[in-house]
This record gives structure tokens, C-alpha cells and sequence, in this order.
């Protein structure tokens, strides 16, 4: 593993329903520290899969998946690892809805040593990056689509990640609104130095990354 | 966090009644042998007699009809190993209501005891707040203090008892609950008022130090087999302590029905809860939250759920043993006592409910495979 390498991936495999569906049909795969990668593809072509193995949510058969220096394949605990290394943004239904936005922030960090005092310092200074700090207290269901994915960025850059995985984070949205969610990712991904991994289907988002992956049957092709 | 148990109303106070009313028949069978355990316990003080001597066929304590002829009380005081003997005349006072009580006097009235006042130690009275009556017709009179709290009476009243003005001299606490309840006279007055001349309902016999109890007991009775019933006070806390196990093995019972019936409650709220938050679940996981957490979580749900049912119950048993005592049971019988050890079990049989039924769902929310959890819509 190279240096500044924070994602490598070696012939990765995963299947489902006991291998009939060859999710993943062996991903080679490189990603630098602090990169910004857009993942394109049709629909289940693995795309969300892919992000699910980077962010340790499950586990491939075959290869190997290194992430900020962790073997993915061995390590036996990953919650430590999703806690400390990475963020997560889902498509939708990201936040806990009885929680308000601030707990909703916070969450990340109940498995850290931080004491909470100092907890909710840091989930109000992510809140008001991202423009929602006089909601802290609100019920997330309270929320308009666009601020929800605004409290889910702020959660996932919480425990200072070193990447951020981002699942269609404006699938859900009208493009005005996702534009806003998009300049943020960006703004926050040099900010805050983080690698930033995002599936998406429009081609003008993905043209904002460093580097554009398409997938296709369970394989990166190249030939973009 | 604390708010998630209540997230489905209907749900949670449906689990909520069920435990609840197992906790709640638990806690009114635990005041009531709380109640016999403490009016048993006052009973058997020490110094009083030992043995209660009635005529045969007639109540306890002589209550029910069956005087004795008072020359029974010197007869039993030369039986070997009798220390003392005293007799004691019972009657309902009737007391008119007039006198401003509480309720009480509506009741029926409470007992009055005639007894010569030096052997009032034999039924436990030691000091008296006051004094003690004269022997005689002076028509005098010392009250137990729940009565004299419910006639809302003191030393110097005058209390009316068969259309005779008597004075209180003085007010006790023997500790006994039928005795508190009640008032003493002298003998000779009482037997004139209520033309029992010569009689008295029961006779408390005490024995001597080194004598033994039960075996005195059998000599009484043996010696007078068609006439006289005597008990000593361990039969009588015996007898009450049996049908005190009785009672409380009946707890136990509803106990383990409670825990079965409320556990599946829990089971079924909790894996509906688990259900329904399956995203929610898998969203924790994403985040980092180890399983144990999880586990941790969903466990402490249930507890808080069946916590909640614990206090609910613990009010519902209260309030139905107090309505039930306010209805159906005279004051002079017994009071209800909530003991410590009831609340314990009470509380603890909730726990044990909110753990039972806890565990299997906070298991599965624990195992829910993140990504199956998060494709859950
Ligand atoms: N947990 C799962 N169980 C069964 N099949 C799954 C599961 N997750 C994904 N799949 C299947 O794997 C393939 C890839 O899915 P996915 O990675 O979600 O695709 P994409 O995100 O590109 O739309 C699809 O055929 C999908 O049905
Ligand atoms: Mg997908």
C-alpha cells in the first residue's frame, strides 16, 4: 500500500442470495488521499455495494479491500473503523427520527471517548458549517429533504473521517436544492481534506470530481 | 432515547396495562399480608398472656355471643403453670355519630373491653397517656389512640356508651391493632350497663416463666373439653401465617404469570419496535455503533417500558386495596401495609419482565446486517 493511497482494492467479489447474484465481480481499484471520485453507473451495477465494502458495512468472499490502512478482510470488529474513518450519506432516511438534530449529530461519537459537553461543541460547530445551527433542537421530520441531507454531511464529517461516502446524496432532491447539498460536499471536501467517494446519476455532478468511475455487472470499466 | 418505548401509543400502553395489573394485583396481596404480618406481629408482645380461653363454638376473641361465668377466671388462675389470669368482657359501644367522627362511629362503633384495670398488662396496655380507670361504677374509660383519633377525642371527653356518659381518662397504644381500635372500662361497670353481670366473653391467661405455653393451653382444655376453647397466641400466629403463606404463595403465582404474560407482551412490543426501526438500525451501525450498543439500547427500552407499567401498577394496587379496605372492611379488623419488600418485588418483578422481554428483540436488533437493514425502506 502506497502512501498516499487511502482506498485500495484488489479483485473484490461479493455475491448475494448464496451466489446467485454477483454483486461485485471483482473491483481493482485505487483511490488517493483526499480525492474526489464520482461513481457512475445503471442501477444495480454494484455501485451501492461497492461504497458498502469501502465503508465496511459488510463483507466481500474474494480480494482485498485496505481502507486508511485497515485490512477489511481481517479485521475482526469494524465499528471502530465506520466510527473513526468513515461518514456516511445515504440517500434518504439518513437521520434517527426521534432524535432532534443535534442528537442526530452526535450519535457518531457515542463510541468515542468524547465526553459530551465537548460532543455537542463539535455538533454545533458542524451544524452551523452547514447553515443549520438555529435548528439544532428541531425534530428532524421536521426538516425540508434539503436540510436533511445537510444534518447527514455534518454527522458524517463529525469524528473527522478520512472519507466521506456519499450514496446518490441528491437522489431525492429537486436539482436546485442538490446543487446546494453539492457545492457543500465540495466546499467541505477541501476544507476539511477528506477523501470523498459519490454515486450519482446525473453526469454534470459527477464532472465536479477529480476522477469519474463507471460501473458496470459488478466491474469498474475503464474504458472512460 | 427515552421517548422510543412510546413511539407506537397504542402499542406501548397496551403492554403498559398488561404488566401493569400483574404488578397491581402484586402489590394489593403484598399489603395485604403486609397487613396480617404487622397486626400479627403486634399479638405476640411480650409480658401480655400468652393463651386465650373463650366458651366453645364462639369466636376468637368471644365476639360472637358466649359469655363465660366470670368464677372461671379464679378456676383458671389455680390450674398449674397459670401465672394470671384476667376476664374480659366485650361489647360494641354504638356510639352515636353525633360526636363528630370521621365515618367511624357510622361503622358500627368500636369494642368495649371491661377488665380489672391491674391486669391490664395481660392485654398489652403498659402506659396510658392519662390515667389508668378506676375499678368500680365511677364510669370512666381509657380509649385506644385510633380511636380517639377518629372520635376526636382526648383526655377529659366524655364519650356515650349504652346511654352512659363515661370520661376518658386516658389514651393507650398497645400496638395491637384490634386493641387501638377499641377502649377499656372497668369490668363490674361494663357487666352492670349491659346486664352481664357475673360474666365475661374471654379470659386471658398467662403463664408462668419456666411454663410452657402450648402445653398449659392443652391442660385448660383438657380439663374442660365441652366447655372451654383455648388457643395460645403462636397457634393464632400460626393459623395467620399460614394462610399468610397461602397468600403469599398465590403472589408468587400471579408473579410468574405476570412475568410470562407481560414478557410475551414485551416481546411482541419490542420485536414490532425493532421492526419498525430496522433503517434506523442499520443508520446506528453506518455511524459505528458496535452491537452491544444496540443490544444495549433496544434492552434498556423495554426496562424503561416495563418501569413505567411498575409504577402504573404500583398506584393501580394501592388505590384498588385502599377502595376495597374503604368499601368492604371495617376498621377494626386491619389495616393494609405497604412494606419496603412489596415495593422491592414489585419493582423487581418489572425488571425481570423488561430483561425477559427485552433480550430476543435486542438480540435481533443487534445482528440486523447493516445493509440489509439500510436497503429497508
Ligand atoms: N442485501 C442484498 N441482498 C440481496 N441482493 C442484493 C443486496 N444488496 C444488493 N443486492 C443486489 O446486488 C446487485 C447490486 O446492487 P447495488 O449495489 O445496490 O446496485 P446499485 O447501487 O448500483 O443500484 C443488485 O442486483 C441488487 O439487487
Ligand atoms: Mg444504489
Amino acid at each position: 500500500m502506497t502512501e498516499e493511497n487511502v482506498i485500495e482494492i484488489h479483485n473484490l467479489q461479493k455475491t448475494y442470495d448464496k451466489g446467485k447474484i454477483k454483486a461485485l465481480n471483482g473491483i481493482d481499484l485505487e483511490i488517493k488521499k483526499g480525492e474526489f471520485i464520482s461513481i457512475m453507473g445503471p442501477s444495480g451495477s454494484g455501485k451501492s455495494t461497492l461504497l458498502n465494502m469501502i465503508g465496511a458495512l459488510d463483507r466481500a468472499e474474494e480480494g482485498t479491500i485496505k481502507v486508511a490502512g485497515i485490512d477489511l478482510m481481517k479485521t475482526r470488529d469494524l465499528s471502530e473503523f465506520r466510527s473513526q474513518e468513515i461518514g456516511f450519506v445515504f440517500q434518504m432516511h439518513n437521520l434517527v427520527p426521534n432524535l432532534s438534530v443535534l442528537e442526530n449529530v452526535e450519535i457518531p461519537m457515542y463510541e468515542t471517548r468524547v465526553k459530551s459537553e465537548e460532543m455537542r461543541r463539535r455538533a454545533l460547530e458542524l451544524l452551523e458549517a452547514v447553515g443549520l445551527k438555529d435548528k439544532a433542537d428541531k425534530n428532524p421530520t421536521k426538516l425540508s429533504g434539503g436540510e436533511r441531507q445537510r444534518v447527514a454531511i455534518a454527522r458524517a464529517l463529525v469524528n473527522h473521517p478520512s472519507i466521506i461516502l456519499a450514496d446518490e446524496p441528491t437522489g431525492a432532491l429537486d436539482s436546485k436544492t442538490g446543487d446546494v447539498i453539492l457545492n457543500l460536499l465540495k466546499s467541505l471536501h477541501s476544507k476539511e481534506q477528506v477523501t470523498l467517494v459519490m454515486v450519482t446519476h446525473e453526469p454534470y455532478v459527477a464532472e465536479m470530481a477529480d476522477r469519474i468511475l463507471h460501473v458496470l455487472d459488478g466491474k469498474i470499466n475503464n474504458s472512460s | 432515547m427515552i421517548k422510543n418505548p412510546f413511539r407506537n401509543r397504542t402499542r406501548a400502553t397496551l403492554a403498559i396495562i398488561g404488566i401493569a395489573i400483574g404488578i397491581a394485583t402484586i402489590v394489593a396481596l403484598g399489603m395485604v399480608t403486609g397487613g396480617l404480618q404487622s397486626s400479627t406481629q403486634s399479638t405476640l408482645k411480650a409480658g401480655s398472656a400468652e393463651i386465650t380461653v373463650t366458651k366453645i363454638g364462639s369466636g376468637n376473641f368471644g365476639s360472637s355471643g358466649g359469655v363465660l361465668d366470670e368464677s372461671l377466671v379464679t378456676d383458671l388462675k389455680n390450674t398449674n403453670g397459670v401465672k394470671d389470669t384476667a376476664g374480659i368482657l366485650r361489647v360494641n359501644s354504638n356510639v352515636s355519630t353525633s360526636s363528630g367522627g370521621s365515618g367511624f362511629g357510622s361503622m358500627g362503633g368500636f369494642l368495649v373491653n371491661g377488665i380489672d384495670s391491674s391486669k391490664l398488662a395481660l392485654v398489652g396496655i403498659d402506659s396510658v397517656n392519662g390515667t389508668i380507670f378506676t375499678n368500680g361504677s365511677s364510669n370512666e374509660i381509657i380509649i385506644g389512640k385510633t380511636v380517639a383519633q377518629n372520635l376526636n377525642k382526648t383526655v377529659g371527653s366524655t364519650i356515650d356508651i349504652y346511654g352512659t356518659e363515661f370520661e376518658v381518662t386516658g389514651i393507650f397504644e398497645s400496638g395491637n391493632f384490634i386493641y387501638d381500635t377499641g377502649a377499656f372500662t372497668s369490668l363490674s361497670t361494663l357487666q352492670n350497663l349491659t346486664n352481664n353481670t357475673g360474666k365475661v366473653s374471654y379470659i386471658q391467661v398467662k403463664v408462668n416463666d419456666n411454663a410452657n405455653a402450648s402445653q398449659v393451653s392443652k391442660t385448660i382444655q383438657d380439663e374442660r373439653p365441652n366447655d372451654l376453647s383455648a388457643t395460645t397466641a403462636v397457634d393464632q400466629a400460626n393459623r395467620i401465617n399460614q394462610s399468610l403463606g397461602m397468600i403469599d404463595t398465590a403472589s408468587w403465582a400471579i408473579s410468574l404469570l405476570a412475568i410470562v404474560i407481560g414478557g410475551v407482551g414485551v416481546i411482541n412490543t419490542m420485536i414490532m419496535s425493532v421492526f419498525e426501526r430496522t433503517r434506523e438500525i442499520g443508520v446506528l451501525k453506518a455511524v459505528g455503533w458496535k452491537d452491544r450498543r444496540i443490544l444495549g439500547m433496544i434492552l434498556g427500552e423495554s426496562i424503561i417500558l416495563t418501569l413505567v407499567a411498575a409504577v402504573v401498577g404500583i398506584i393501580l394496587g394501592i388505590v384498588a386495596v385502599e377502595i376495597i379496605f374503604k368499601l368492604f372492611i371495617t376498621s377494626q379488623s386491619f389495616e393494609a401495609v405497604l412494606t419496603m419488600d412489596t415495593l422491592l418485588k414489585a419493582f423487581g418483578v418489572a425488571l425481570l419482565v423488561g430483561i425477559v422481554g427485552g433480550l430476543y428483540p435486542a438480540y435481533r436488533a443487534s445482528r440486523l446486517a447493516p445493509t440489509e437493514a439500510l436497503r429497508y425502506e
